[in-house]
């Protein structure tokens, strides 16, 4: 069956509009606004571009996103019959969407439109070139024109989506989640790794800028979770495993076992005779908890829960039974196992929270040393009603109330030696502890030492100065080292106060390092089971900064809390809600529509052999070996391009991303000056973005290379490499998202196993493998992207013709030249 | 200021300002005014002139202790060596480490050896102190080029 049989076949969601026998293409130059026009002579681009072949008209507009620029592509579009339409503006992860839905609007299908990026890869990132980038511009925009002419109309097919979400995490943020969607109706798994949820905010006493007790305002909603119909709570539970896509994925989940069973009363009397003493995790190991025990008063569920690392019954010896003979209820069950629960959800949320910096390191401050220099998370167990000392600020030396307390801000945070980011809370964190130091001891001295106090929220201004009124006093410079009395315990901190220019020595019975916030340590294995990307700090990354805040770039999933980066209570809860509400959205509609960039197998031309289902990440291939074909799985392809470069017969259609399209794309990159040029593929998660990152960020390198769009780096077929020297193009980078971090689990693997091949291939006709370069750049990495390409523009100067007419001649197409070209410039159907 | 390559000036716009360095700095509780934080920021927003004429510059002792527990990174204690060369360079060196250096150039000694310890360790049955190769201290100072810059 051809394919546009086929596409008939499945219905017509898309406008399509048959493409004509010949390409009409209006091409249209962004200025947006200076963004573009200030590095690049736009007009001069729109001019070149009218000139090229299939180019009906092409215009420069100052905005073309803007509802105007939209009106007039439309109205070009049937006015001037065009059938295919570029725009040369800003990234296609931008607004790609937004012209694809102008097209539709005007009657045609959505991937007869193409973008050149000339902003974020061209006018940002050579802003003092403008010859240089003027040249690329048009480039780009040939390459884009040429993949324009090929490209056909497809049409999206629908999934359903599950009505069920996974909240993975159950701090402040999950509960909120969790709660949301339970409320607007759907059916919740909250997933949380210890024995009660609540998270850090369970553990600190009084929040700012109000000074609500925490957990007083905290414990209402984790009850509201243990009993709503809607919340299937998970304690104690890991997530395992993660497959599917958007609005279809299977979740394993991990379950050990409490020991003890739901039908527990929360009496406590089991605890009483347990001979296991173990440090309280809860309370930062200020206190020590028994083997059986419940991690604080309001946890949820409310039932005892038994250590096994800490009780003496271990692989089925029961050595000790003090806890079951006490338990008049019987609940006590040491024969339960660890389960594996499958669950089926349409959405995730990910709320994996952080965990503070352990300041041992720096050692100047004696952390671990000195037994009065402790963090502040540890204060807020000393200092909360329900902690190891009731509520009694001591000190740990000798259990007296101090006299005198210094903090000391920016641990761990702002700094090169641990974490170069702001945590954000701190400031806040340490003028509500003075606060309440001050509330409860009023006779005692409170030092404050800050670089700088991030007062930025509302009403944090307020309770800044009324920690100035009621006394604290804050002193600009951090001690550059404490010294400890060995004597009395009591500490010296010796710095400058950089405001007065002066050295000074305070003496503190305590000291409280208001230590920085990190992202959750095993945070790192979530992203590993989600593929998500995260910054170079650890925290997970936004689809987009400003504008998709909660999402993550794979669709279904979202983020909250400070899985995100540093923030303090209100933030993650506001959202948590938002995350539940993008969630819902998705859930209410019940259905998505995926991109039509599935492949397809030709079965006339498949001698299913296997090749290419042994690649598939997702095992969305299945080949049939009596009828000796192999068939794609629609639902389950997700579009990587994968199994196209394995196709030794040109059985496979990477649909939007057909081999002649890109092979196009060389060709026209090719045309002029190809011996100074670099062609790098990137992958449309990582590497691209990296690249648009670099472009955000204004950060430059050299004008020489032109970029190539794949879904993933494993699209990236040797033969479009082989392709690219035999055009005589100077140098190739193929670079994709680093091993471990695929968007397609592991479709990176064949992209290094084939770019090692092609090496040794260049090695074996004596061509120069560095023309050949293998990077993996992460979307966060935009530093990176330009480094790699100055590295290559180094290569590339020092290439010589003779190299150049070498990998000419090596890489030549082996049929008669006539017949090739008739196949490149294949007519449109 | 010609800069060797000991220190990355570009780190020197990251500071801010914390004073862990002169929190950190012996030499600064021992010599009131001493102030590394201070001279990296006059260095910065008025210039080399303004530091290397203030004889304090020469109190540092170059521990590098500022270096060890600089959040930042900055190479301080290399900041203020090179400061120093370059005050050096322009004639503005204290007389103390002038007559200093002037007593390692010529003698090769830091301290003159005087005759009461040449007693004390003839009592002690040690060996008198080694001739210094003075012309060879003499020849290798010429070359650093201190032997020019106290002339």
């Amino acid at each position: 069956m051809g394919r546009k049989a086929k596409a008939e076949k499945e219905g017509k969601k898309n406008p399509a509009i048959p493409a004509g026998n010949s390409p009409r293409i209006g091409v249209y130059v962004c200025h947006c606004g200076r963004n573009i026009d200030g590095s690049l002579d736009c007009e001069d681009v729109a001019r070149f571009a009218s000139s090229l072949d299939g180019v009906v008209l092409a215009n420069d507009s100052m905005y073309t996103c803007s509802d105007s620029g939209q009106e007039q592509i439309k109205a070009d579009i049937k006015e001037h019959k065009l059938n295919r339409v570029v725009v040369a503006s800003c990234t296609p992860r931008l607004h790609e969407p937004t012209f694809r839905a102008a097209c539709v609007e005007a009657g045609l299908n959505p991937y007869l439109f193409e973008m050149a990026n000339i902003r974020e890869h061209c006018s940002w990132v050579h802003l003092h070139d403008r010859e240089g980038a003027t040249e690329k511009a048009k480039d780009l925009v040939k390459m884009s024109v040429a993949r324009a002419r090929l490209l056909e109309p497809q049409i999206e097919t629908e999934v359903p989506i599950t009505p069920r979400a996974l909240v993975v995490g159950g701090g402040v943020a999950g509960i909120q989640a969790a709660l949301d969607l339970a409320d607007a109706g759907y059916k919740v798994y909250l997933v949380e790794k210890e024995a009660s949820i609540g998270g850090r905010m369970a553990q600190i006493d009084k929040t700012f800028p109000t000074m609500d007790c925490s957990i007083c305002i905290l414990a209402p909603k984790m009850s509201e979770v243990g009993r709503h119909p809607n919340i299937e709570l998970m304690t104690l539970s890991e997530v395992e495993s993660v497959d599917g896509y958007i609005g279809n994925f299977q979740v394993k989940v991990k379950k050990k076992p409490r020991y003890v069973t739901d039908d527990c009363t929360y009496c406590g009397d089991c605890i009483k005779d347990c001979p296991q003493h173990m440090p309280n995790e809860f309370d930062c190991g200020l206190s020590t908890r028994r083997g059986i025990y419940s991690p604080f008063a309001q946890a949820v569920p409310a039932t005892y829960l038994i250590d096994m690392d800490s009780c003496m019954n271990k692989h089925g010896i029961v050595a000790c039974d003090r806890c079951y003979q006490l338990c008049e209820h019987k609940c006590i069950d040491f024969s339960q196992k660890e389960e594996i629960l499958d669950l089926e959800v349409g959405t995730i949320i990910v709320c994996t929270g952080s965990d503070v910096y352990d300041p041992t390191s720096l050692t100047e401050l004696g952390y671990r040393r000195f037994p009065n220099v402790i963090t502040s998370l540890e204060f807020e167990r000393l200092i909360n009603a329900g902690g190891p000392t009731g509520g009694d600020l001591i000190r740990p030396s000798d259990k007296k109330i101090p006299k005198s307390v210094g903090f000391l801000q920016c641990i761990g945070s702002r700094s090169k030696r641990s974490n170069p980011y702001c945590s954000n809370i701190c400031c806040m964190n340490t003028i509500k502890d003075a606060l309440l130091i001050r509330e409860h001891w009023p006779d005692t001295k409170i030092y404050v030492f800050y670089m700088d106090i991030r007062a930025f929220g509302k009403g944090f201004e307020d309770l800044l100065m009324r920690a100035r009124r009621e006394g604290v006093i804050f002193i600009r410079g951090i001690p550059g080292e404490i010294l400890q009395d060995d004597r009395t315990h009591s500490l010296k901190l010796i710095g400058e106060n950089t405001l007065l220019s002066k050295l000074y020595e305070y003496e503190a019975d305590m000291v409280i390092l208001s230590v920085g916030i990190e992202p959750r340590k095993d945070s790192a294995v979530v992203k590993r089971l989600l593929s998500l990307p995260s910054m170079a700090d650890g925290f997970f990354m936004e689809a987009h900064p400003k504008l998709r805040p909660v999402d993550t770039p794979t669709g279904g999933i979202f983020l909250a809390g400070c899985a995100e980066g540093p923030k303090d209570i209100k933030d993650s809860v506001t959202q948590a809600s938002a995350a539940a509400s993008r969630a819902n959205i998705l859930m209410s509609k019940g259905k998505v529509t995926v991109e039509a960039i599935t492949s397809r197998i030709d079965p006339d031309l498949c001698t299913g052999c296997g090749l290419c289902a042994r690649v598939c990440p997702y095992g969305a291939i299945q080949v049939d070996e009596e009828a000796k074909t192999a068939t794609v799985v629609e639902a389950a392809c997700t579009g990587c391009g994968t199994c196209g470069p394995e196709c030794n017969f040109g059985a496979v259609t990477m649909r939007h991303f057909e081999d002649h399209q890109i092979l196009s794309q060389i060709d026209a990159l090719a045309e002029s000056e190809a011996d100074c040029k670099i062609l790098a593929f990137c992958c449309n998660w990582c590497s691209y973005a990296g690249a648009d990152f670099s472009g955000v960020s204004r950060i430059q390198y050299p004008a020489e290379v032109r970029i190539v769009r794949t879904m993933c780096s494993g699209r990236v077929d040797p033969k479009f490499v082989e392709h690219a020297f035999a055009r005589g193009i100077a140098a190739v980078l193929v670079s994709g998202c680093h091993i471990g971090d695929c968007h397609y689990i592991n479709a990176n693997r064949q992209t290094e196993k084939r770019v090692q091949r092609l090496w040794k291939k260049m090695a074996r006709l004596g061509l120069n493998k560095d023309r050949l370069r293998l990077a993996w750049i992460s979307a966060a990495e935009g530093l990176r992207f330009s480094q790699e390409i100055r590295a290559m523009k180094g290569i590339v100067d020092q290439i010589t013709p003779e190299e150049i007419e070498k990998g000419v001649e090596a890489f030549a197409p082996k049929q008669p030249k006539g017949e090739r070209s008739d196949e490149e410039t294949r007519p449109v159907q | 200021m010609k800069k060797p390559d000991l220190f990355n000036e570009e780190l020197l716009y990251e500071c801010y300002q914390c004073a862990r360095c002169t929190g950190s700095c012996p030499a600064a509780f021992a010599v009131e005014g001493f102030n590394p934080r201070n001279i990296l920021l006059t260095y910065l927003r008025l210039g080399v002139e303004a530091v290397i004429t203030d004889e304090k510059l020469w109190c540092c002792t170059t521990c590098h202790v500022c270096e060890d527990r600089c959040p930042q990174l900055i190479d301080v204690a290399d900041l203020l060596c090179s400061l120093m060369n370059e005050a050096a360079k322009k004639g503005h060196i204290p007389e103390k480490v002038r007559s200093s250096a002037e007593t390692i150039l010529h003698t090769g000694r830091a301290l003159l050896v005087s005759k009461r310890v040449e007693t004390i360790r003839e009592k002690l049955g040690l060996k008198p102190l080694p001739e210094v190769p003075v012309e060879e201290v003499e020849g290798i100072l010429e070359k650093t080029g201190l032997a020019a810059v106290i002339g």
